[in-house]
């Protein structure tokens, strides 16, 4: 093999290396490494100056291959894959060695055994390069169309600004009416009314040409890749509909928290929860009744399935605020006094949440009558009937563990959101499920709507609990992330995937039950049946590469070969001192 | 134990002189009565805002030992009129109480 020609960059990172890592040391150390034909420090690697002297010297010296030695390619992989095309470089024979967040950050506390490490990274990703192959990325054409999964107020939205941008849309509803929860709820905080909302949303959906809804429907099938998708729709009558998208924007919503029997007296008539409560107000504009009587005294218990004790009785806490229900419940509150101004209500809390704007609505609360009373976690209100008598029991505001007792004929509970059970839908898309069992973004601040299924994107509460104008501004996101993908026209995808040697495959299908992405298939070549990868869907996470029991498949750019001689490279002293 | 006494309450409301509404309890008249009385302002809103018509007239010696130094009201970061509360709830006693007649 004619050896290779590989150029070597050290990174000061103005002193985040060097103050720990003795750079020029590195250097000799490693400038002797078979294919290595120059090897340079620099003061800032990413700097406009050092990228045109890497430039220079990739073409003067003719190099197939570098290795840029600074921070974590989290930073400047792109950069340097940059640099490379620009010198003329394949990216891909570019090798970042983190020696910054995984060497001079990580041991200052010896700059001898920094340095030392510093040349072993150097040298294993020079063994890298040594091996490194041109490799390409594969375009794939975009379908410049966007299936919506959910009709309530984030899926209508998105709906509507994908048809504002000129793509067409279909949206999947599994119910009978669109709109979710929204519909069912009147007023809700800030302002506005949200049956009224969904009407209006749902009147233009209506009259868009490029929309179409389907109701009574389910997503039941998804095939390709991102940019090109074939998805399979189950609709009213039980048949199936096939559409092309380009891109798939999941906005399902939430459950409401549903209470224990007996979690604070829930199953007693006087006690119901906070939708429950919104929906009578909904229908009904007068006074708040229940059963024909007129409620005039009402204890509101927050929290209740939101921020639960980890050591709860409840088999998998909810561990998280739900957001919404501080605001909405003394929103609702407001509602109540203003329609019966005599009424006696009692906030029984934890930690009162009315951030940003909503705080105003506390205050108007509490203006109004509403009387807040603070409760520690570990010693939470009670319901009881005491002589026919409801009351709720709370601790916390009065001298010595004196409870105060309120008479009360409802009791509201503050329920919180819940993830929606909805398998299938995560089991079709192969979605990504969080440890609170909402679906998971790549990123919470960068990356807020993509999910690690590219083209798959994430809105509104089906991620998490949101307000509603969260959930919509969610889904505008998702809406200029899809729009942006399926606009461009094509996609390209990174060759790092995996390979299958189809002289070796017996085609066992082990792989294929390995991989999270469906990426694998049967196929036949010359009348064998051996595993073929499905380019597009194939992410090289290398599941299927240990499973393989004829090591017939590598990953590009991650093969046995490479891998290997990076640990050899590593771990050379050891080797040798035996 | 203590019973909410929302008749209590509704006397209380009927009235224009006296509103704690905006009270929310964070301490800042107790941190700073020079009298350190036994009872004081944030915990008293809190009887009145509960419906405690008992806790109320149990405390009225301490009522009646306020200064009205308005140093409190001076220093309440949510504008409550302590001084006009406290006399409004020193006329509901003498009222209530003593039976004297209002004013």
């Amino acid at each position: 093999m004619k050896e290779r020609r590989i150029g070597v960059f050290i990174c000061h990172c103005g002193g985040n290396i060097s103050d720990y890592v003795e750079v020029e040391k590195v250097r000799k150390e490693i400038e002797n490494e078979p294919g290595v034909v120059l090897a340079r420090t620099q003061m800032f690697s990413c700097s406009d100056a050092a990228q045109e002297e890497m430039i220079s010297d990739i073409q003067n010296e003719n190099l197939d291959g570098i290795v840029v030695a600074s921070c974590s390619p989290k930073l400047h992989l792109h950069t340097f894959r940059a640099m490379s095309v620009r010198a003329g470089l394949n990216p891909y024979q570019y090798v970042q060695s983190n020696i910054r967040e995984q060497c001079s950050w990580a041991h200052r506390d010896s700059k001898p055994f920094a340095s030392d490490k510093a040349v072993r990274l150097v040298r294993a990703g020079i063994a890298k390069a040594r091996l490194s192959a041109a490799l390409t990325t594969m375009r794939v054409e975009t379908t410049p169309k966007v299936l919506v999964v959910g009709a309530g107020v984030a899926g209508l939205s998105a709906a509507l600004a994908l048809s504002d941008i000129g793509l067409p849309v279909f949206v999947v509803e599994k119910a009978e009416e669109v709109g979710g929860w929204t519909r069912k709820w009147g007023d809700m905080f800030p302002h506005g009314n949200g049956s009224n909302l969904i009407g209006e949303l749902h009147e233009k959906v209506k009259q868009r040409e490029d929309i179409t809804l389907f109701t009574q429907a389910e997503l039941v099938e998804k095939n390709g890749s991102m940019g090109s998708f074939t998805v399979k729709v189950q609709v009213e009558d039980g048949s199936t509909v096939s559409l092309e998208v380009g891109a798939i924007i999941v906005a399902t919503g939430f459950d409401t928290y549903q209470p224990e029997d007996g979690e604070f007296g829930h199953g007693h008539e006087c006690v119901v929860t906070l939708p429950e409560v919104k929906e009578l107000l909904a229908k009904d504009d007068g006074s708040l009744t229940v059963d024909g009587r007129r409620v005039e005294n009402i204890a509101y218990i927050y929290c209740v399935g939101s921020r639960q004790p980890e050591d709860s009785a409840a088999e998998s806490p909810n561990l998280y605020c739900s957001r919404y229900c501080c605001s909405a419940a003394v929103h609702t509150a407001i509602q109540v006094q203003d329609r019966n101004p005599g009424v006696h209500q009692f906030h029984l809390y934890r930690d009162m949440r009315t951030y940003g704007k909503n705080e105003i609505l506390y205050e108007e609360a509490s203006r109004k009558g509403s009387m807040f009373i603070r409760f520690e976690a570990e010693d939470p209100p009670e319901f009881v009937i005491d002589e026919g008598l409801p009351l709720v029991k709370v601790n916390g505001q009065l001298d010595e563990g004196e409870e105060l007792e309120i008479p009360v004929d409802l009791v509201v509970l503050v329920t919180g959101m819940v993830p929606r059970q909805n398998s299938k839908l995560a089991d079709v898309l192969k979605l990504p499920i969080g440890m609170d069992g909402f679906f998971n973004e790549i990123h919470p601040k960068l990356r807020p709507v993509e999910t690690v299924i590219d083209g798959v994107f994430i809105s509104g509460t089906c991620q998490g609990p949101k307000t509603l104008a969260e959930s919509v501004a969610s889904s505008l996101s998702a809406v200029s992330k899809s729009a942006g993908l399926v606009k461009k026209g094509y996609v390209d995808l990174e060759p790092y995937i995996a390979a299958i040697d189809s002289d070796r495959c017996l085609w066992c299908g082990e792989c294929q039950a390995a991989c999270p992405y469906g990426a694998i298939e049967k196929d036949t070549v010359n009348g064998k049946e051996v595993a073929r990868i499905i380019s597009s869907l194939c992410k090289g996470g290398g599941a299927c590469v240990p499973v393989c029991p004829e090591s017939a498949i590598e990953v590009k750019g991650y093969s046995d070969a490479e891998v290997g001689a990076i640990i050899d490279a590593l771990v050379e002293e050891a080797v040798l001192a035996k | 134990m203590a019973r909410v006494n929302s008749e209590f309450i509704d006397e209380i409301r009927q009235s224009d002189s006296f509103d704690a509404s905006a009270c929310m309890h964070c301490g800042q008249c107790t941190a700073i009565c020079p009298m350190g009385l036994d009872l004081l302002p944030r915990r008293l809103f809190f009887y009145v805002g509960a419906g405690l018509e008992d806790k109320v007239i149990e405390n009225r010696e301490t009522i009646f030992s306020c200064l009205l130094c308005k140093l409190c009201e001076e220093n309440c970061p949510r504008g409550v009129n302590i001084a006009d509360d406290v006399r409004f709830l020193r006329n509901y006693i003498n009222r209530k109480v003593h039976k004297l007649a209002r004013n």
